[in-house]
């Protein structure tokens, strides 16, 4: 059994506030959250470190401008303590990226939520965030997985944050109009809640939360089904990423992506004349630039047991590749030949960097 | 842990009058937690003395500072002072930096709070910065004595015989197929007229057989990189530009000459290549060949006009010697011929050395006449000018001499590029210092004797050449060391994509592209440090050592808090 | 355009532009030459990717005119000679855009046209890569009708397209004319010597004179010219001040895929992803502190404006910046505009001649007079007192 703190606002403005009440009281030297800037009310993270500045504090919508473990890891170590409000799969992004040095968590008040799934990109640019909002929420307070959300989130089965330490419930949660609940799952979050509200004894409904996992798995499973066909053998890979252009956005977005100089946009493919000239010669037809699905083979070998899920790649391509099924799916099989979950604990160690003497014995035979 | 020694200094008043030193030490010290390294912060009377200087060799010892920095006067005057301490430790002399809160702060802001305010956001700046300093470590180069001497003529078989000696070669490049240049065409030299001719061919003798010297004709230079000490040049074939040799010397000697003014080509001077009309030069000839001035039919000329100046307008600036030689030659014509109406038009006569003025007048007394003219043409040998009381002249000649300007030489332009050293406007070389520096140039190790830096006789040219090699007897010692400059550009390889910016705005010429990798390199003996290359890179592939991008933002930055 | 008053010669479209421009360049292949490079459906036949074909099959199935660009012909023909020409000698098919970068990138060491021969064609603009996404059999339809009925106005095409006024005729070594009118027939114009050789070696000698097809060129880049106008004026306000400039950017979300995708921007890492552009994690918070927060992408504006700083000088107007935003910013619109006003400023045109300078790598003594009298007439504006 949790403590949980229990508010009689909707929950934004709950969220909000509880924001506000950390920064008030200095417990935190600045939050990281969701708000809307500019005329046009575009979305954007902030760091905020000033009560007034949370007026245009949106903390729970349901848009991903950013991956935010990029963004935490940019603010990690932190000397003073901070605040973020995140998606889980944004909390499990940092987590592996923690896993490879770049960040701590530290001072780091991770507040999460129970996750209805993200509304891509080009929908939230195109919608006025009032109208975006409204039938979202309608059915994820049911327990439904809204329609217009990302391709991964409605297949994500990792919707409940692992490793928050606040998580606020939202999903099935009928009443989020006018209450919030706040499941403190570390004595950090206890104690820095201290004086806010109302606490009480409680957790998270398991039940609602159960059944909503079925609906997930269901449509990961059919995902499964869906992409195996695709993805058949190389054929099937190069139909699928035949129109990618090789803009590298997926990468640069991705929260894993970590590296400062991508492998394939260094020297190492920086290829003579004469190479082509070969290749041209045996094959009668070369494609220019090359290795296009070769850097996608090569991301999926270098992060797809970390992938998240979180769909940022998909979002950001511009030739409307399903980037993030491909390498969710994939990511989750690699993953599960290890047994391993991507973000699930800051402790448990990555498959690349752990050698174990007996496994794949199958493969040995 | 980085332990920042922070020494302030009070320059007697001038600085402890002006800022309040307790406070600056004060906010430095504070920075310890902020940085979490060790600070340790203190003042002194004057750190350039000598005590000063032992002063900070003993702290930096023990207290085993790994960073230092020091608030005291200029850069420009005490860096090195303190350099010099560093070296004098284990301290690399790179992880110190040397704030200006004399300069900067004490002497211009007159308001004590507000001074100090200034002075402690430099001096946090300068903290900040030293943190992000690395070691740079100075290597020393064996200097090569030897010296490339460009141009055969006077001044460079001057210069080459004062240098040549058994521990340094000189290699003396000329592009015609022998030595001698315009000097050896002369058919006499004042002011003794006759001896001077000579004395040149005996140079020239001399410098043929000497075997430090190595005479290499018909043969100009393609390229040359590098600094004092340090040079390589690339030779070729005039007749053969794809035979190359390569040399390696120490220091280089620009003695290329001049050329005189297409006169001819001047619209006041119509059918100047006609018949009788002759320039000094060609006279020169002519009295060097046949010991005699006469017409094209072997007779004397009856009357003979010698004009002055011609084209000084077009060129801008007065040529020196044209005025003595001119009159030289109207004596000659006048003694030889005495019969011989000999007239000279002139603008204003320079006449700069010690017997110039009793030259000028035994010419006069011989009968030469001299008529000063606001303008002067001529038509063939027809000449019409204005005389300055604005009355108007036509007169026709057997013969008329124009004395033109002299130029810089052909292809100073292009070996300038080559140098890389800048030329003054009227196309000569420029000097380092036109007043007090005049025959080196902007480039260390690089000189310039004779007319190709100016219009000039044969004593200043020869003048000229001794000084060069004095100053490269005096810089260039065999079997010294030289230390290059440390701070130095860098590329890094695995983000150069071999646009070639960095090159085309380096003006040192110390960017070369390596054709195997793709991308351009620095020659560290050839940089610098200017930075302009790194301006230019737009993907930040290239740092200035010890002027890096994160030493200069977190400079910035701090100073700003 | 060649020395000769004759470059062009005609030859009648047989089933269609791009099958006669096929059976053209098939004739040539094995011939004067080695290899071509052209645009061609990829595998699931949703989009178009750049294909150096020595098989004829493949020429075949090529699309030489594709209804949109999903990647920028010079980074094609970037990575087939960035560290220098082969033995190979290549034919090239681009849009007039795509000839421009390449003619900037020679100038940066990026390409090397040493034995391509560059083919261009009036080009009618790129149909959006996001129509091409939703609907490519209905966007390639669509550009076929503009490509066969020779329409240069259309108001589907990128909006860079529809103002550009280098549609036509370039530094390519040969320019296949559509603009004049005659759908029976296509101009083939050579632009150089290497072009001419090309043309005679397919039995093509060169013997008419432009003045009818500049003719009707002159008048389409009018249009263009009056609608270059209204756009830029357009753009004006977007771009005047921090503040305008911050709300043009901000949906930004810092993905850099205008980067990547534009064919000037050649750095291997860009400055704005380099370690030295990030800042350490106090200085975020400290610099939330002192103006009660700070938005992330950290130098959202920087970014864009640092680009301005790098390539504008070279931005050939091609769009494919605004094609790969997530965000539909309209990036290229933005870019042009600058490139424009930056490119007048050095009086310098951007992918016109492979001999004219860029101009951050020459030095001009005299330079920028336009910047000296508006500096001169701001002091002079100015009190003495102050």
């Amino acid at each position: 059994m949790n403590k949980i703190l229990i508010t009689d606002q909707g929950a934004e403005q709950s969220v909000v506030e509880v924001l506000r009440f950390l920064l008030d009281n200095k417990k935190v030297g600045g939050v990281l959250t969701l708000r809307q800037t500019s005329k046009k009310g575009s979305l954007d993270y902030g760091l905020l470190t000033r009560s007034e500045e949370l007026d245009r504090a949106v903390p729970l919508m349901p848009v991903m401008p950013a991956n935010a473990a990029q963004i935490l890891s940019s603010l990690t170590p932190a000397k003073k303590p901070i605040a973020a409000v995140v998606k889980p799969c944004e909390l499990r992004g940092f987590v592996e990226r923690i896993k490879r040095e770049q960040g701590s968590l530290d001072n780091v008040l991770t507040i999460s939520m129970t996750c209805g799934g993200v509304i891509p990109l080009d929908i939230s640019i195109k919608t006025s965030k009032n109208k975006l909002t409204p039938k979202y929420y309608e059915q994820v307070k049911a327990g439904e997985i809204p329609e217009n959300i990302r391709p991964t989130c409605k297949t994500c089965e990792h919707f409940v944050p692992m490793t928050a330490d606040i998580t606020i419930s939202v999903v099935g949660e009928k009443g989020l109009d006018s209450t919030c609940r706040f499941i403190l799952n570390s004595d950090k979050a206890a104690s820095m809640t201290e004086g806010f509200g109302r606490i009480e004894d409680g957790g998270l409904d398991t039940k609602v939360l159960d059944d909503h996992l079925k609906k997930r798995q269901t449509k990961n499973k059919n995902l499964l089904e869906s992409l195996k066909s695709q993805l058949d053998g190389l054929d099937g890979l190069v139909d699928i990423f035949g129109k990618c252009i090789g803009c590298h956005g997926c990468s640069r977005v991705c929260p894993i992506c970590y590296c400062v100089l991508c492998d394939f946009e260094s020297r190492s493919f920086d290829q003579n004349v004469t190479f082509y000239e070969e290749e041209l010669t045996q094959k009668g037809a070369l494609r220019l630039p090359p290795d296009t699905l070769f850097f996608h083979l090569g991301r999926l070998s270098h992060m797809s047991f970390s992938c998240v899920g979180c769909g940022q790649c998909a979002d950001v391509c511009p030739a409307d590749i399903p980037v993030a099924s491909v390498f969710k799916k994939i990511g989750e099989n690699t993953a599960a030949l290890f047994d391993y979950v991507p973000g699930r604990d800051v402790e448990e160690d990555i498959p690349v960097m752990v050698f174990k003497e007996e496994e794949f014995k199958e493969l040995g035979e | 842990m980085k332990k920042v020694g922070v020494y302030i200094c009070e320059c007697g008043p001038n600085i402890a009058d002006n800022v309040d030193i307790e406070r600056i030490l004060a906010s430095v010290s504070s920075m310890e937690e902020s940085e979490g390294i060790e600070i340790v912060a203190k003042p002194y009377k004057l750190l350039c003395s000598g005590e000063g200087q032992e002063y900070l060799k003993e702290e930096i010892e023990t207290n085993q500072l790994t960073h230092l920095v020091i608030g005291a006067c200029s850069p420009r005057d005490h860096n090195s002072t303190f350099i010099n301490v560093c070296k004098q430790t284990r301290l690399n002399p790179y992880l110190y930096k040397l704030i200006n809160i004399r300069e900067h702060c004490a002497w211009i802001v007159h308001d004590k709070e507000k001074a100090t305010d200034k002075a402690i956001q430099y001096i946090r700046g300068g903290i900040r910065r030293v943190l992000y300093q690395s070691e740079l470590h100075e290597k020393k180069l064996d200097i090569n004595p030897d010296v490339l001497v460009i141009g055969g003529g006077i001044a460079g078989i001057e210069a080459a015989l004062c240098l040549a000696g058994p521990e340094r070669r000189v290699f003396l490049v000329e592009k015609s197929d022998k030595l001698g240049g315009k000097a050896a065409e002369w058919g006499s030299l004042l002011p003794r007229q006759a001896g001077g001719v000579k004395a040149i061919q005996d140079k020239i003798g001399q410098t043929e057989a000497n075997t430090g010297i190595q005479v290499i004709t018909k043969t100009r230079v393609n390229n040359i990189i590098g600094f004092l000490g340090n040079f390589e040049a690339e030779l070729c074939q005039v007749d053969d530009p794809e035979t190359t040799t390569d040399l390696t010397v120490g220091a280089i000697v620009v003695a290329t000459g001049f050329r005189l003014n297409e006169v001819s080509s001047l619209p006041e001077f119509k059918s100047a290549d006609s018949d009788e009309v002759y320039t000094t030069l060609d006279v020169e000839r002519m009295l060097k060949e046949k010991g005699q001035v006469a017409l094209q039919t072997g007779e004397k000329p009856k009357s003979v006009a010698l004009i002055f100046c011609a084209g000084r307008e077009k060129v801008g600036y007065c040529s020196q010697i044209c005025c003595s030689t001119t009159i030289k030659i109207a004596r000659q014509i006048k003694e030889q011929n005495p019969e011989t109406a000999v007239k000279c038009f002139i603008r204003d006569l320079c006449l700069p050395h010690k017997d110039d003025q009793a030259f000028y007048q035994q010419a006069r007394d011989l009968g030469v006449e001299f008529v000063r003219v606001q303008t002067v043409k001529s038509d063939g040998v027809g000449v019409h000018y204005t005389c300055m009381d604005q009355s108007n002249g036509t007169e026709k000649f057997d013969m008329v001499i124009l004395a033109p300007a002299m130029e810089p030489a052909e292809g100073t332009t292009e070996l300038s590029e080559i140098l890389g050293i800048p030329l003054h406007e009227t196309g000569f070389y420029e000097e380092a210092h036109q007043t007090i520096n005049p025959v080196a140039t902007a480039t260390d190790g690089i000189f310039v004797a004779g007319t190709a830096r100016g219009p000039g006789g044969v004593t200043a040219t020869l003048n000229q050449a001794q000084a060069v090699a004095g100053k490269i007897m005096v810089q260039l010692i065999p079997g010294e060391q030289i230390v290059p400059e440390v701070k130095v550009s860098e590329i890094l390889e695995a983000f150069c994509m071999g646009c070639k910016t960095c090159l085309d705005v380096c003006h040192y010429g110390a960017i070369v592209f390596d054709e195997d990798k793709g991308i351009s390199v620095v020659k560290e003996a050839v940089c610098r440090g200017c930075g302009n290359c790194v301006g230019s890179c737009p993907s930040g592939a290239i740092q200035l050592k010890h002027f890096t991008k994160p030493q200069l933002y977190q400079e910035v930055i701090e100073a700003l808090r | 355009m060649s020395k000769s008053s004759k470059p062009g010669i005609k030859i009648p479209v047989k089933n269609g532009i791009e099958q006669t421009v096929r059976t053209l360049l098939n004739k040539a292949l094995g011939h004067s030459i080695d290899a071509l490079l052209m645009p061609v459906k990829v595998p699931s036949k949703d989009s178009y990717a750049w294909i150096l074909m020595q098989d004829s099959d493949v020429v075949n199935d090529a699309s030489p005119m594709a209804a949109g660009m999903p990647v920028q012909g010079a980074k094609a023909l970037k990575s087939l000679t960035r560290k220098g020409g082969g033995s190979l000698r290549v034919a090239a098919l681009m849009r007039p855009c795509e000839v421009r970068a390449a003619i900037e990138l020679v100038k940066l060491n990026q390409i090397n046209l040493e034995n391509v021969v560059l083919i261009s064609y009036d080009c009618p603009g790129a149909l959006p890569l996001s129509e091409l996404s939703d609907n490519f059999e209905a966007a390639e339809k669509k550009f076929k009708v503009l490509l066969s009925s020779r329409c240069f106005d259309s108001p589907d095409v990128k909006p860079v397209c529809q103002f550009c006024t280098g549609f036509s005729m370039g530094a390519a070594d040969i320019h296949i004319g559509l603009a004049d009118g005659d759908t029976g027939h296509l101009l083939l114009i050579s632009g150089s010597p290497k072009g001419k050789a090309f043309l005679s070696a397919a039995g093509l000698n060169v013997d008419e004179d432009l003045s009818a097809y500049k003719k009707q060129v002159d008048l389409i880049l009018k249009k263009k010219t009056q609608k270059t106008k209204e756009i830029f004026q357009a753009v004006q306000p977007m771009v005047e001040g921090l503040e305008n400039l911050a709300e043009t950017f901000s949906n930004c979300i810092g993905c850099h895929n205008c980067q990547s995708a534009c064919p000037i921007c050649y750095c291997r890492q860009c400055y704005f992803d380099s370690k030295e552009s990030k800042l350490e994690p106090a200085y975020y918070m400290e610099k939330a502190e002192k103006r009660g927060g700070v938005s992330f992408p950290h130098d959202r504006v920087l970014f864009h404006v640092g680009r301005m700083s790098h390539m504008s000088l070279s931005c050939v107007s091609c769009g494919q910046c605004t094609d790969a935003c997530p965000v539909s910013i309209p990036v290229a619109k933005v870019f042009s505009y600058v490139a424009s006003q930056t490119q007048q400023a050095f009086e310098y045109s951007a992918g016109k001649s492979v001999s004219e300078a860029i101009p951050l790598k020459e030095f001009k003594e005299d330079e920028l007079q336009k910047i000296h009298e508006i500096v001169k007439s701001a002091e002079s504006q100015e009190s003495p007192h102050e």
